[in-house]
C-alpha cells in the first residue's frame, strides 16, 4: 500500500474553515496516515486496496451543472413517491432535489451552507471521533466537504420517506466524492430515509460516503440503502450510528452494483432498550467483490439488536461478511442475534464470513449462525418437474431466497423494483 | 399413452428396477402397490426425470416420445406430472407466481399464449372453488410451513391447473388422517377423466377406497409380480406382503 494514493483523495483544507473544524480534519489526517502505515490486519483480512489505489482516484472541485431534472428520470424509482435530495459527484444539486412542504420541525440543508453559516451547529452534530473511526471514514472526515443535514426536532414526524440519492458521473479523471451526512432525530421523532447509490454511464469513480445518524430517546428510523452502481464503480460507505433510550433504527442494505465495494456499519447503544435491525442482501457476481464489516456496540444494558446478511454469489464474485458485536461487561440483558446466509452459484464464487460475538456481561441472549450453501436440488426438481425451466427454477429459488431481505422494505413498489433488479441480474448469471 | 417396457434402473450399485412392464392406457386409473423398498418411489422418480438414477436398460415411452431422454420440465410439459411424497418447500416463492410460471411454461412450450394476469387469477380461481381450497393459498410461499394435507392438497391443486394427461401420485396417502385423505381423494376424483390417466402409488389398500383403480399391479424386487383389478388390492389387504418371498416372487 502507498500513502500517496490515498492521500491523494484528500482536497486543500479550505482557508477560511473554522478552527475547531482545522483540528478535527487535520485529526482524521493523522488517523489515515496511522491506518496506512500500520493498517488494521484483521479489518483487511479479506481484502486488498491495490485495486483500488491503482486506479488514482483525485477529488474534483467541481460542481456539476449540466444536469436537467429529466436527466434523473433513468434512475429513478417509477411510482416511489417521495421528496428526494439528490447529490451529484457528492455536492448538493438543488436543481435536481425535490424538498418542498417539509413538515414542520423537520430541517434539510446541505452542510456546505450549514458550515458557510452556521458552523457551530456542525460541531455538535459531528460525533465521529476522527482518532478512532475506520480508515476511510478517517479519509472521509478529513476530506469535509458536502452532505446532507437532515434534522427533525423533538416528535417531528416525516412521513413521506425521504430519497437521497448519490449520482455519480463520470469525469475526465477518475474522481472521488466523499459526501458526508448528518441526521439526528430529536426525542420521539420518525422517518424514513431511503439512501440510494446510482450511476449515470459506466465510467470508473469512486464514493466514499459516510452517513452518521443520532436517534433521540422513542425516536424511529427506517433506513433503506440500496447501492445499484454500474459495474466499474467503487463504492465505500460507513454508517455511524448512535441510538438514546427505547430509539428504534431498522436499516435494509442492498449490494448489487459496483466492481469494489466495501460497507461499514458501526452502531452504537447510548441508553437502555433501544432496538437496532440491521438486514442486507448482496449480490456479487462475474468479477464484483463487496464486503460488509458491521461493528454493533452493546456499551449498555438492555438493548436489542438483529443483523440479519443473506449473499448470492455468482460467476468469479467475491463477498467478505465480518459481523462482530460487542456486549460491554455492564451490559446485561444484551439481546443480539446475528445471522449470515450464503448462496454460492458456481464452484469459482466466494465467501469469507466472520461472525463473532464477543461477550463481557453474563447475562445476556446472544447468538450467531452461518450458513453456505447451494441451490438445493430437491428444490430444482420440484420447480422443473412443473415445466419450469432449469434456468427460471434457479432465478426463482435465488430470488425466493433473497425474499427475506427484500419483502422488508418499506413499499411494495420498492419490493418489486429490488426484487426485478435482483431477477435481471440473475438471469446473466453462469450457472457453473 | 405409456408403455414402459424391461426397465432397468440403478441407485448407486444398486440395481432397483429389475425389468418393470406397464402399459397405462388413456382415462386408466392404475395402483401400483408393494411393499417398503419394492421400487415404488424409484418408480414414480425416474419416469418423472428425478436426478440420482441410472437408467440400464429397458424403455419408457409416453406420449410416442422417448420418455427417458427429455429433461423433467419436458416431460412435464408434454403432458406428465408427479404429485410429490414429500412435497417441496420454497420459503420466499409465492404461490401465485409459482403457479403461473408453471403454467405459462407448459403453455409457451406446446406453442400456445400465455396466460395474462387477469386470466390466470379467473381460472386459478375456479380451480380453488372446484378442490374447496380457499384463496389464502395463493399468498403464501409454496408449501413453507403447511401442513402435511396442506402440502398433498396443493399437489392436487397443482396438477388440476396443469392439467396433465398422466397424474403420478407418489404416496399421495402418506401421513394424512382419514379426513385430509378424503378430502385429497375427492379432489383427485374431481380430475378423473376419459383423456386423464393416473398412476396411485401406494403402500395401503385404504387409498383405493376413495381413489378407484381399474388395474392393480404388485411391485416386488423391481418388477410387476402381479396385476388384476381392485380386487387385488383387497386381498392384500388381508393378506399383507408377507406371500412375496425374499427374491420378490410369489410363494
Amino acid at each position: 500500500m502507498t500513502d500517496h494514493a490515498l492521500m491523494s483523495w484528500l482536497p486543500q483544507l479550505a482557508p477560511a474553515a473554522p478552527a475547531w473544524l482545522a483540528t478535527l480534519q487535520a485529526a482524521a489526517r493523522a488517523q489515515v496516515q496511522t491506518q496506512i502505515a500500520a493498517p488494521d490486519a484483521e479489518a483487511w483480512r479479506y481484502t486488498s486496496l491495490n485495486h483500488l489505489l491503482e486506479q488514482g482516484f483525485v477529488p474534483i472541485d467541481e460542481t456539476i451543472t449540466a444536469l436537467q431534472p429529466d436527466d434523473l428520470d433513468e434512475v429513478l424509482i417509477p411510482g416511489l413517491a417521495s421528496r428526494r435530495v439528490v447529490f451529484v459527484n457528492g455536492r448538493y444539486a438543488p436543481e435536481l432535489s425535490a424538498t418542498e412542504a417539509l413538515p414542520p420541525g423537520v430541517h434539510l440543508d446541505s452542510l456546505r451552507d450549514v458550515l458557510a453559516h452556521d458552523p457551530d451547529a456542525v460541531r455538535v452534530l459531528l460525533t465521529a471521533e476522527p482518532a478512532t473511526v475506520p480508515l476511510f471514514m478517517a479519509l472521509n472526515l478529513a476530506g469535509l466537504d458536502d452532505g446532507l443535514v437532515l434534522r427533525l426536532d423533538r416528535a417531528a414526524i416525516l412521513a413521506q420517506p425521504l430519497e437521497l440519492i448519490h449520482l455519480s458521473i463520470g469525469l475526465d479523471q477518475p474522481s472521488v466524492a466523499q459526501p458526508h451526512h448528518l441526521i439526528v432525530l430529536g426525542d420521539g421523532a420518525q422517518a424514513t430515509l431511503v439512501e440510494r447509490y446510482v450511476s449515470l454511464g459506466a465510467a470508473v469513480y469512486c464514493t466514499n460516503a459516510v452517513i452518521e445518524i443520532q436517534l433521540g430517546r422513542d425516536a424511529v428510523l427506517t433506513h433503506e440503502r440500496l447501492q445499484t452502481e454500474s459495474q466499474n464503480a467503487f463504492h465505500l460507505s460507513g454508517l455511524s450510528l448512535r441510538q438514546d433510550a427505547n430509539s428504534r433504527y431498522q436499516s435494509v442494505n442492498l449490494g448489487l452494483g459496483s466492481r469494489w465495494s466495501r460497507t461499514e456499519l458501526l452502531t452504537q447503544f447510548c441508553a437502555a432498550h433501544a432496538e437496532c435491525d440491521l438486514r442486507g442482501l448482496y449480490l456479487a457476481g462475474d468479477d464484483q467483490r463487496i464486503d460488509y464489516h458491521l461493528d454493533v456496540n452493546h456499551a449498555v444494558p438492555n438493548c436489542t439488536s438483529r443483523e440479519t446478511f443473506k449473499g448470492i454469489i455468482y460467476g468469479k464474485g467475491r463477498a467478505v461478511f465480518d459481523g462482530r458485536v460487542v456486549v460491554a461487561k455492564d451490559a446485561q440483558k444484551s439481546d443480539a442475534a446475528m445471522s449470515n446466509q450464503n448462496l454460492l452459484l458456481s464452484p469459482q464464487a466466494e465467501i469469507d464470513t466472520k461472525p463473532q460475538l464477543e461477550i463481557n456481561a453474563d447475562d445476556v441472549r446472544c447468538s450467531h449462525g452461518t450458513t453456505v450453501g447451494q441451490i438445493e436440488p430437491e428444490k430444482l426438481f420440484y420447480l422443473r418437474s412443473r415445466g419450469i425451466s432449469a434456468a427460471l427454477a434457479r432465478r426463482m429459488l435465488c430470488l425466493g431466497f433473497a425474499d427475506e431481505i427484500i419483502h422488508t422494505l418499506h413499499s411494495e413498489t420498492l419490493r418489486e423494483h429490488l426484487s426485478e433488479q435482483v431477477g435481471q441480474r440473475l438471469e446473466s448469471a453462469p450457472w457453473d | 399413452m405409456l408403455v414402459v417396457n424391461g426397465l432397468r434402473a440403478t441407485v448407486g450399485e444398486k440395481e432397483i428396477l429389475q425389468g418393470l412392464n406397464l402399459t397405462v392406457n388413456p382415462g386408466e386409473i392404475h395402483a401400483i402397490m408393494g411393499p417398503n423398498g419394492s421400487g415404488k418411489s424409484t418408480l414414480a422418480h425416474v419416469l418423472s426425470g428425478r436426478d440420482g438414477y441410472t437408467v440400464t436398460g429397458g424403455s419408457a415411452t409416453f406420449a410416442g416420445q422417448d420418455l427417458l431422454a427429455l429433461e423433467p420440465e419436458q416431460r412435464a410439459h408434454l403432458g406428465l406430472f408427479l404429485a410429490f411424497q414429500y412435497p417441496v418447500e420454497l420459503p420466499g416463492v409465492n404461490n401465485t407466481y409459482f403457479l403461473k410460471a408453471a403454467l405459462n411454461s407448459i403453455r409457451k412450450a406446446r406453442g400456445e399464449t400465455e396466460l395474462d394476469a387477469v386470466s390466470f387469477l379467473r381460472l386459478i380461481k375456479e380451480k380453488l372453488k372446484i378442490l374447496h381450497l380457499d384463496e389464502s393459498l395463493l399468498k403464501r410461499a409454496v408449501n413453507a410451513g403447511f401442513s402435511g394435507g396442506e402440502k398433498k392438497r396443493n399437489e392436487i391443486f397443482q396438477m388440476a391447473l396443469l392439467e396433465p394427461k398422466l397424474a403420478i401420485l407418489d404416496e399421495t396417502d402418506s401421513g394424512l388422517d382419514i379426513d385430509a385423505l378424503r378430502v385429497v381423494a375427492d379432489g383427485v376424483n374431481a380430475l378423473r377423466s376419459p383423456e386423464r390417466s393416473m398412476i396411485v402409488v401406494t403402500h395401503y389398500q385404504r387409498l383405493l377406497d376413495y381413489i378407484q383403480p381399474d388395474f392393480v399391479h404388485v411391485l416386488a424386487k423391481g418388477q410387476i409380480i402381479r396385476s388384476g383389478g381392485k380386487e387385488l388390492a383387497l386381498e392384500l389387504e388381508t393378506t399383507g406382503y408377507g406371500w412375496i418371498d425374499a427374491e420378490g416372487l410369489a410363494a
